[in-house]
């Protein structure tokens, strides 16, 4: 549905220029979703810019529904309105001058050749009513809500049917607790229209808990691509790893590898653990141990085998408390029950589950 | 008279560029037109005069034939005219004095009508506008009504008073006579920039001040005025840049008195007695002015900058404190009901009874009024002052808007040099650009030259207002809700005209509105330019006051007053309803 292919884009600053995307490969499936995650600057935008026909790239080449759109080598780049898209600003750029029905009506009635006054109605009170604002049709659109403005910006991107629907960090400025009724009704709203969706934001549970395929960027290239799970559960690197979720890296050295599983002292203890591996370490060499905090289990009592750390602080949390530790000088993170008591200083021992974390060299 | 905009723009997100591929045909016609034009419009005159001032002999236009490059212009004006002897520092204290008195008035009025409890504030606020409104050659010619040294009432009243002999004891015919006018007019505007100054000053400054146990006056030095620093100078150098293109109170107060400035030396070179008009001598001198303004300027520019980062603009829903005047309330409403008198009170009462009873005591009569109606230049110059204004004004703020839009919207080169043209226009003194038009269209084969559109054309130099008004609320469209336009599938005309022209519609009718005044008091363009098919009022009421025509003149005067009084309801309304006050 959406191909992008080797998308390189290039700003002149002040001092020079500046590499927003460095060569982006992928592609959507009919109906699939989509979502670009990453930190702010990284060129999530900017490829969804490329896509949308409002920023023009340098390179690469980009196809929608099997029609290029752009193609930076023979120099063609088909304008924004010319491409069958429906795009929802971080900003929702709801326009103050119209109502939210004329807001709504505005792409249909920009369209030629021109769309009937009576179908134009009848699209965009089904939109409306797809999004929940059927009764606030007359309603200025300056008297809305956030979240209401939410709304009319998907009616808006939805009424003239899109191929492809491109949102902005559609959610990021809402509240927390609206954030979460939207990601909700949001993902009803797309499985319903089954419209093929490219998502970009750089809230990670966001990310995983919407998308068929998650691409991690990181300056101007996809770190990682992959399902949900998968990214989360196997990151190709550091920044993925930490990027996605909170994560403790324990600093090691292999003492042996065998049977796919690496031996590992981990530096500021005595303790040696047995991580699955499928590289080969030579022994003695630097490691990463990483881990979830949910990966993770502490005591304020030794048993064998456990690793000793110091208590740092606890953080209550409501359903939970965070517990933040020292292991010799390497901070830590773990999830215990808001019942523990933990005072700074004390002992607490932790027991890491060795099939869940994962083995980098270290750099 | 040079107006400017408030500058003080608001945080917004940082504005993303976007390249030409969305504009189609339309969009590029109309964004290179709009580009084009500003280039005719300012830069096309400007280099004209520069020319002439290098091509000789003098009396000759610059590329007549017989004309050639040579520096006899600028080393005759300079070594063997009383150019640096005379008009120079004649000029210098005209502009410097009349600059003290106008500041010193406007930053005292601004000041107790912003941030006192000064009685009336609404009402006094209303009636400082009046001069900003009337032509600057309507107030210099009621004074001199009020102030002439024989017959002016005001002498008259004061000799009766004190029982002195004729003349005197004032004569406005001086140069002390000449600042204390000029100075007067100039203080609506300066008082308006001010006023806008001191309101979007954050009051937690002062608040925090108190708190830390300073007195009152302790707070005025030490936080309130350093704060305004850079508010209060912008507005001190655009007074000076005003003061410096004056010609209406030189030509008609200076003149008497045989003080001659830069406007007016300008002026006769070009109008001669008996001789033929010297292009080349006049444009040396407006050579050496012309820099001076670009100097002042650059400070202006520089400074409004500084304005921008330096004063804290809360959002709204804020009230500033107001300090108690308690026993200064008296000497305050006397300063303000001063200045009222002479500015607005007295001219008004002047100009209308002059125009009934001829200045003589035989009787009212509408006799003023019946010859000019029947004078057949009156009603072509009332139609030509309405159209040159609206024109000119409906040229500006398109030609202003799409300047704006492209300047802040799209990446081109030349893209600085439209933005610096566009800006230089505020400081270009009118006197100037009415030479240089006249030059360029006396040398150009078009035959506008002597009709009303040369004046179309020549008031249509002031983009600077435009664009100033039209950037700033573009500033704050977000350029999501024109990209929300193309992604919706709209063209660049639907986004222009279904967006972008309805939100900045209200900028749009303010740019309108004040050009529309600019224009209509307009003196000096049109007195050079002037010739018997473009004869506006302004210029029709200086012929009859230089011809003695006193009561027709002050007839012209008072319609004009007739005129403007509903306008400056209007713009009351606005002032205030921007700045939330009931």
């Amino acid at each position: 549905m959406l191909t992008v292919r080797g998308l390189t884009k290039t700003y002149a600053t002040a001092d020079g220029s500046f590499q927003a995307l460095k060569g982006i490969d992928f592609e959507i499936p009919q109906g699939g979703f989509y979502t670009l995650l990453g930190e702010s600057g990284c060129g999530k935008s900017t490829t969804l810019r490329c896509v949308a026909g409002l920023e023009e790239p340098d390179g690469g080449s980009i196809s929608i529904g099997g029609h290029v759109v752009a193609d930076a080598e023979r120099g063609a780049q088909v304008p924004a309105f010319e491409r069958d898209i429906g795009l929802v600003f971080q900003s929702y750029a709801i326009w103050p001058h119209m109502d939210v029905f004329a807001n709504v009506a505005y792409p249909l009635r920009v369209q030629r050749p021109r769309v009937a006054a009576v179908e134009i109605k009848a699209r965009v009170m089904d939109a409306l009513r797809l999004v929940g604002m059927g009764d606030f049709a007359n309603r200025q659109a300056t008297k809305l809500s956030g979240g209401q403005q939410q709304r009319v910006a998907f009616a808006r991107a939805l009424v003239r049917r899109p191929k492809l629907l491109l949102l902005d960090e559609p959610l990021s400025n809402l509240d927390a607790k609206l954030r979460e009724q939207m990601r909700f009704e949001l993902q009803e709203l797309i499985s319903r229209t089954r419209v093929t969706t490219l998502y970009v934001t750089h809230d990670q549970s966001e990310a995983l808990a919407m998308s068929d395929t998650v691409a991690v960027m990181a300056s101007g290239r996809i770190v990682q691509s992959g399902s949900p799970r998968e990214v989360y559960g196997r990151p190709a690197n550091r920044t993925v790893a930490s990027f996605l979720g909170s994560a403790n890296f324990i600093r090691g050295k292999v003492i042996e590898t065998r049977d796919g599983l690496a031996a590992v002292a981990l530096d500021g203890g005595a303790s040696t653990i047995h991580i699955p591996s499928r590289a080969t370490f030579s022994q003695g060499a630097p490691v990463d141990v990483i881990f979830r905090p949910e990966d993770a289990t502490t005591r304020l009592d030794p048993v064998d085998g456990t690793i000793e750390c110091i208590v740092d602080r606890v953080v209550f949390q409501g359903g939970m408390s965070e517990c933040q530790l020292r292991l010799g000088s390497t901070p830590l993170r773990t999830v215990v029950h808001p019942s523990v008591g933990a005072q700074p200083g004390d002992r607490a021992w932790i027991t890491i589950q060795a099939e869940r974390c994962l083995l980098f060299a270290a750099n | 008279m040079a107006i400017q905009v408030d500058e003080a723009a608001p945080v917004v997100p940082a504005v993303r560029r976007k390249r030409r591929g969305q504009l189609g045909l339309a969009g590029g016609i109309a964004i290179v037109g709009a580009a084009i034009a500003a280039l005719y419009l300012v830069m096309a005159p400007l280099l004209a005069l520069l020319a002439t001032a290098f091509r000789g002999p003098s009396d000759l236009l610059p590329f007549e034939p017989g004309a050639h490059w040579t520096f006899d212009n600028v080393v005759d004006v300079y070594l063997h005219t009383p150019l640096l002897s005379t008009v120079l520092p004649n000029t210098a204290i005209f502009v410097l004095g009349s600059v003290v008195v106008t500041f010193f008035t406007a930053f005292t009025l601004a000041w107790l009508i912003e941030r006192t409890d000064l009685p009336w504030r609404t009402t006094i606020f209303t009636a400082i506008l009046f001069p900003l409104l009337v032509p600057g050659v309507v107030m210099a010619f009621a004074w001199t009504l009020l102030f002439a040294p024989n017959a002016g009432w005001v002498n008259v009243a004061l000799r009766s008073v004190l029982g002195l002999d004729s003349p005197g004891p004032i004569n406005i015919f001086s140069m002390g006579g000449l600042i204390l006018c000029q100075g007067a007019a100039s203080v609506p505007f300066v008082f308006l920039l001010l006023g806008a100054a001191m309101r979007t000053m954050n009051p937690a400054l002062e608040e925090a001040s108190s708190a830390s146990g300073a007195k009152p006056l302790t707070t005025f030095l030490r936080v309130t005025l350093p704060v305004l620093r850079p508010g209060v100078l912008a507005p001190l150098i655009l007074a000076t840049l005003v003061a410096l293109e004056q010609f209406e109170m030189p030509l008609i107060i200076g003149f008497p008195a045989r003080i001659n400035v830069f406007s007016t030396r300008l002026y006769f070179d070009l109008n001669p007695e008996d001789e033929l008009p010297a292009y080349g001598k006049a444009a040396a001198v407006a050579l050496l002015f012309l820099a001076a303004a670009v100097v002042l300027l650059i400070v202006y520019n520089h400074l409004i900058r500084r304005a921008e980062r330096f004063v804290t603009v809360t959002g709204k829903g804020y009230r500033p404190t107001r300090y108690a005047l308690g026993r200064w309330r008296a000497p305050a409403l006397a300063f303000v009901g001063l200045y009222l008198a002479a500015g607005a009170i007295l001219p008004t009462i002047v100009l209308v009874w002059t125009s009934f009873s001829g200045g003589s005591s035989d009787g009212m009569s509408f006799d003023a009024y019946r010859m000019l109606l029947a004078d057949r230049r009156f009603w072509p110059a009332v139609a030509n002052t309405f159209a040159v204004a609206g024109l000119s004004a409906g040229i500006i703020t398109l030609v202003g808007a799409l300047l704006a839009w492209q300047i802040l919207r799209l990446r081109f080169p030349g893209r600085r040099l439209l933005d610096v043209v566009s800006f230089m226009s505020i400081g270009i003194p009118a006197v100037i650009t009415g030479f240089a038009v006249m030059v360029l269209h006396l040398t150009l084969p078009i035959g506008l030259y002597g009709t009303i559109w040369i004046l179309v054309l020549a008031y249509s130099y002031r983009l600077a207002v435009s664009t100033r008004l039209s950037r700033a609320s573009l500033i704050q469209i977000h350029p999501e809700l024109e990209e929300a336009s193309f992604a919706s599938g709209g063209r660049w005309l639907d986004t222009v005209g279904r967006v972008v022209l309805p939100l900045l519609g209200p900028s749009l009718l303010a740019s309108f509105l004040l050009l529309f005044i600019v224009g209509f008091r307009e003196f000096t363009i049109p007195m050079i330019l002037q010739s018997e098919d473009n004869w506006v009022l302004s210029v029709i009421m200086w012929k009859l006051q230089a011809d003695r025509q006193t009561a027709q003149a002050a007839a012209v005067g008072t319609l004009i007053l007739v005129f403007v009084t509903p306008v400056i309801f209007v713009l009351r309304r606005y002032l205030l309803s921007r700045q939330g006050e009931t």
